[in-house]
């Protein structure tokens, strides 16, 4: 198992590197390999290429790599929470939430003449992806049927998109192009100060999820068991709620609602490492997450080119399959 | 009654009292049993009675709704999730249906309380979990998926993983439901042997009653929201009472084996009924002393009554629901308990246990106190919050109660001041609160040497209520001087008049033994004697039973002195311990006394600070957490030593001896001591400070001594050699013989009183009392 386990990560940092050089050097501004070397030593070859590798490029694969690692891990986390294989930020309305808050405080800041801070963003989405956390939850304690959850989850969504529309459809007209754009998910025009508040919050989150492998290991075996081991169930649970929120609100505030990479990463680590231990799980989901949604942002990006796709379009196109895979495989092990 | 399994030996096993249960509302009311350890309790009852939720309780997943469990003879509520999932382990009904995870990984789970901040395994851990499969044969499925493996297998791998938990107590919620047979055999089969093998209390429930009925020693069975019955199979499993239980009405049983014993007849067993009323807290006889008024002689007679019962070949212990004391002793386990009961333990020839005292109030002040609760502090409180937090210790009183009757055979119990202060009488948990909670006849006991002997008896039973005045079944004169004769018409007087036995009269007796403090009379002014000792009368002095072995020789005066003035020229001067430390030492600043001090020391008198007293002979007290007040105040300066106040209080035992003694001690290098600390502080020395007791415990520099350990006198002759080394040095001849053997001596005293009492009471009419 540690074999399989050194060769899957071996393989995802390998898959990386292909990703992160093949999105280097594809775009409407042709690069040739060796200028990339040179754009990042600082010993520009030509000024627009150093600036569309270093100002466009570079900080939109990092975003990509970071925040997809976030929601696979995000979505991770639910997972273990609700003890449900099909729940992600996305099917769980909780993207959708921190969008309409995220469009409403975009609205607010944009009418005012003002543009919004990354911070306040994100504390906008964060505070929007709790909120239909909350509802879920609460769902959650009077409902323990899985397909229930998902289709509260999803129902939430709508709402939040609904109504999100709705204040768009009202907002000026400057504005719309704008929020369009991001509402459906994308990548683009992220610079480097965005991607050092993106790493910071993810990475803070990353090391509390570190500290949470042993109690995510026992948890495994449900509550009670967990429980007579002596996991404070109450702080696990609240921690696993806080991070995956603050994860998948990062997202949102910066890339809009990206779907099915939290829900599906998993199950595609899982089948690659045959293992659910967190101390596997935690790296890994994070790394695959970023590679998946790296290659989907490449062929966003490279299928229609010079027109972009929206990432969240590329997503569900990959991974529904896999989401469909992971329930029918578990309909047939329940009988 | 005697193997039920509620006999569990202190500290070991699973133990409830009152227990309540349930989730909104209570499912399970008044639930009392035991588990000890190498014996299988098993929970009967139809479903839905709420077997599950008391062993979910009992592990931990439910807040106890009322009552108190004890782990191991401590309140689970005291042991942290962590401490506590390394004595108990579950098997659960709940959902165990990990994604990808081996039996391996199951089992290994198991060690979640042992291993660090990442859960890696080390070789121990590995060992364990090596060791629990072994036990329950899981090896050859170490590696398989745990959702592939049979229902039966999966319930051995869970038993494993409980097992690898190296549990004291198991809890198994149907360890045996959903299995066939032969896995049911199976199953079963390994617990009855782990069970024995590691001597484990076993906690479960079973569906099955002929499996119940074969495989446990103790049987519960719940139903209609309370225990019903605690047995043996033999006396729970009558057919009556099963059908009763499971509701079973004129249903033919044919179908099922034997779910009932034959032929048993139902009258034999009707002893076991309604066991939650009161059956097992009524198990030992008990005796409760309660007096006129503070001061009457409780303690002692209770003493000499614990004395006359161990005497009489049974197995005593005293008990005491509150102490209201300064001087507190630490048992071997570092808990404080009040000393009256540990004189009486020692009375009965039972080892002090804090369950005989679970609630001790020290007081701090005017109106304040430190509440320590089965041995351990909870904080200080003023009068009227505890008068509300007391209503919450009743649960531990009755548990502290319920586990010493289960092991002894009489009950000494002991009232504290007047049962009669009527604006107390709601809530009450000392006097006829906890007779009537105990279901206790009384014994009340006047004082004739103070005077109105006739008035207190009489006023007092006049106060107390009609079922109260029925459970005092003897009046009792203490402390009567003169001529008997006199008093007897007095005595028929007030048989006719209380409508009560007089049980006896006992003597004023000059019976040298610990007495409990705050209201004793040693501070009495006493005349310097041959050697003379001085112990400076702190104001929150405390623990001074420390100088008691001193009083043992007619040569020795042992003065409490309070005023500079009054002190003189002593061969000795000690500062006890304080409650108080910095507020004690400001109070000797001011009143002059820390110059006589300083003086005295300074002209060579050896000066002894005990705990508090040698704080404040060093340089600085630091209180930086503010334990004892927010500033830090400058010491004597006798001793080179500084120390800092911390809010975690050091509560041991003391055995080790004395290093390396400066001055007139000197002599003395190597001597043996044997005592207990117990402080707030910590001290550390500087350039010239000797260690005076090892371990750091004490320092000294020339003729000035400093220790934490109290009791340091007491044994080995400690007190009997200093007092010659010192007396040797002051060209005087003390005697020191009577100090020399202060075990002995004390046992002597012991019979001297119980004989006493013995001939002045009735002791037939105190026998068919307790019957």
């Amino acid at each position: 198992m540690r074999k399989r386990c050194t060769f899957a990560f071996a393989a995802v940092i390998l898959l990386l590197i292909v990703s992160v050089y093949t999105n280097l050097i594809t775009g409407t501004v042709v690069i040739y390999p060796a200028d990339i070397l040179s754009a990042i030593a600082g010993r520009t070859t030509g000024a627009m290429e150093a600036s569309v590798i270093m100002n466009i490029r570079v900080p939109r694969i990092i975003a990509a790599v970071i925040l997809g690692g976030a929601l696979a891990l995000s979505g991770y986390m639910l997972q273990t929470f609700f003890n449900n294989p099909i729940v992600g930020p996305f099917v769980l309305g909780i993207s959708s939430g921190a969008k309409f808050t995220v469009a409403l405080a975009l609205i607010f800041f944009l009418s005012g003449g003002r543009k919004p801070g990354t911070v306040s963003l994100v504390m906008a989405a964060f505070a929007g992806a709790l909120v239909s956390m909350m509802f879920v939850l609460a769902i959650s304690v009077r409902v323990k049927s899985m397909g229930i959850l998902v289709v509260c989850g999803i129902m939430v969504g709508y709402i939040c998109s609904a109504v999100t529309d709705l204040v768009v459809t009202f907002a000026d007209d400057s504005n719309i192009v704008n929020l369009h754009n991001w509402s459906l998910g994308s990548f683009s025009g992220i610079n480097m100060s965005d991607v050092a508040v993106m790493t910071f919050i993810v990475a803070i989150c990353l090391i509390v999820s570190v500290f949470l492998i042993k109690p995510m290991a026992a948890y495994r075996l449900g509550e009670e068991l967990a429980g007579t081991e002596g996991v404070n169930i109450i702080l696990l649970r609240v921690l696993l709620i806080l991070i995956s929120s603050l994860l998948s609100a990062t997202v949102t505030a910066f890339a809009g609602p990206i779907s099915f990479v939290g829900i599906a990463t998993p199950h595609l680590w899982k089948a690659m490492t045959k293992t659910s231990a967190p101390a596997v799980m935690i790296p890994g989901c994070f790394l695959l997450g970023g590679v998946v949604t790296l290659v989907c942002d490449g062929i966003a990006r490279g299928l229609f080119a010079p027109t972009e796709v929206s990432v969240s379009s590329v997503t569900a196109v990959l991974l529904v399959p896999v989401v469909i895979t992971v329930m029918i495989r578990r309909k047939r092990e329940n009988g | 009654m005697a193997d039920h399994g509620i006999n569990e030996k202190k500290g070991e096993g699973l133990h409830t009292s009152e227990l309540n249960v349930g989730y909104d509302s209570d499912i399970v009311k008044n639930i009392s049993l035991a588990a000890a350890p190498g014996k299988i309790v098993t929970l009967i009852g139809p479903n839905g009675s709420g077997k599950s939720t008391i062993l979910k309780t009992v592990a931990g997943l439910l807040e106890p709704r009322g009552g108190v469990i004890m782990l191991e003879g401590r309140s689970r509520a005291d042991i942290g999730s962590g401490e506590a999932s390394k004595i108990l382990a579950a098997v659960m009904t709940g959902r165990a249906d990990p994604e990808l995870m081996t039996c391996r990984s199951v089992i290994e789970s198991g060690r979640y309380p042992y291993t660090g901040l990442f859960g890696k395994l080390s070789e121990e851990d590995v060992k364990k979990v090596d060791e629990a499969m072994a036990a329950t044969d899981t090896t050859d499925i170490a590696g398989s998926d745990f959702r592939n493996i049979s229902d039966g297998q999966r319930q051995r791998v869970l038993l494993a993983r409980a097992i690898a938990q190296d549990p004291r107590v198991l809890i198994l919620d149907e360890p045996t439901s959903f299995l066939d047979i032969r896995y049911k055999i199976d199953i079963l089969t390994k617990i009855k042997k782990l069970t024995t093998e590691k001597n484990i209390a076993v906690l479960m429930s079973l569906h099955e009653p002929d499996i119940a009925m074969k495989l446990s020693d103790t049987v519960v069975a719940v139903g209609d929201g309370r225990v019903l019955r605690v047995g043996t199979p033999d006396e729970v499993f009558t057919e009556e009472f099963i059908r009763e239980l499971y509701k079973l009405g004129d249903m033919d049983v044919a179908l099922l084996g034997k779910i009932w014993v034959d032929g048993k007849n139902e009258s034999t067993n009707i002893r076991y009924a309604n066991v939650a009323a009161s059956s097992i807290s009524s198990k030992s006889r008990h005796l409760m002393i309660q007096g006129t008024m503070s001061n009457v002689g409780k303690s002692v007679i209770a003493a000499a009554l614990c004395r006359i019962f161990a005497q009489d070949g049974y197995k005593v212990a005293p008990f005491k629901s509150q102490n209201m004391a300064n001087n507190s002793f630490v048992t071997a386990d570092g808990l404080e308990m009040g000393r009256a009961q540990v004189m009486q333990a020692v009375c009965a020839g039972a080892e002090p246990d804090v369950r005989m005292n679970p609630i001790l109030l020290k007081p701090t002040d005017e109106c304040g106190s430190q509440v320590v609760v089965m041995g351990k502090p909870v904080g200080n409180m003023r009068a009227a919050e505890y008068f509300e937090y007391k209503k919450s210790l009743v649960s531990t009183i009755k548990a502290a109660y319920d586990s010493l009757s289960s092991e002894y055979d009489i009950i000494v119990i002991e009232g504290a001041g007047s049962p009669a202060e009527i604006n107390l009488k709601e809530n009450d948990i000392v006097n006829m609160g906890l007779a009537k909670m105990l279901d206790a006849p009384v014994l009340l006991v006047g004082d004739i040497d103070r005077g109105g002997v006739f008035a207190q008896l009489i006023g007092t039973l006049d106060l107390l209520d009609d079922d109260e005045r029925d459970r005092v079944k003897g009046l009792v004169i203490n402390k009567f001087r003169g001529d008997k004769a006199l008093l007897a018409p007095g005595i028929d007087m007030l048989k006719e008049k209380a409508k009560c036995d007089v049980t006896g009269v006992i003597p004023y007796m000059d019976i040298n033994i610990d007495d409990e403090d705050s209201l004793s009379n040693r501070f009495a002014r006493r005349e310097a004697k041959d050697f003379d000792i001085v112990v400076i009368r702190l104001p929150h002095i405390a623990n001074y039973t420390d100088f008691d072995v001193f009083e043992e020789s007619d040569d020795i005066s042992v003065r409490y002195e309070r005023h500079q003035e009054r002190i003189g020229k002593p061969d000795m001067l000690i500062i006890p311990g304080t409650k108080n430390t910095i507020g004690d030492l400001k109070w000797l600043k001011a009143s002059g006394i820390a110059d006589v001090i300083t003086k005295l020391a300074g002209e060579g008198v050896p000066v002894f600070g005990i705990c508090g007293g040698f704080q404040m002979l060093g340089r600085n007290i630091k209180d930086p957490e503010a334990v004892e007040g927010t500033e830090s105040e400058m010491g004597l300066g006798l001793l080179p030593v500084d120390t800092v106040m911390k809010s975690s209080k050091t509560r041991k035992s003391f055995a080790g001896n004395i290093s390396v003694p400066t001055g007139v001690l000197s002599p003395l290098a190597g001597h043996e001591i044997k005592g207990y600390e117990i402080h707030m502080g910590q001290t550390e020395p500087f350039d010239r400070a000797c260690e005076f007791t090892s371990e750091g415990s004490g320092y000294c520099l020339g003729n000035v001594y400093g220790t934490y350990v109290h009791g340091i006198f007491d044994e080995n002759m400690m007190a009997a050699d200093i007092v010659r080394v010192i007396s040797g040095l002051n060209e005087k001849s003390v005697d020191v013989s009577a100090l020399a053997d202060r075990a002995g001596y004390k046992q002597k005293q012991y019979d001297l009183l119980a004989d006493t009492v013995r001939a002045s009471l009735d002791m037939d009419a105190i026998y068919r009392m307790i019957q």
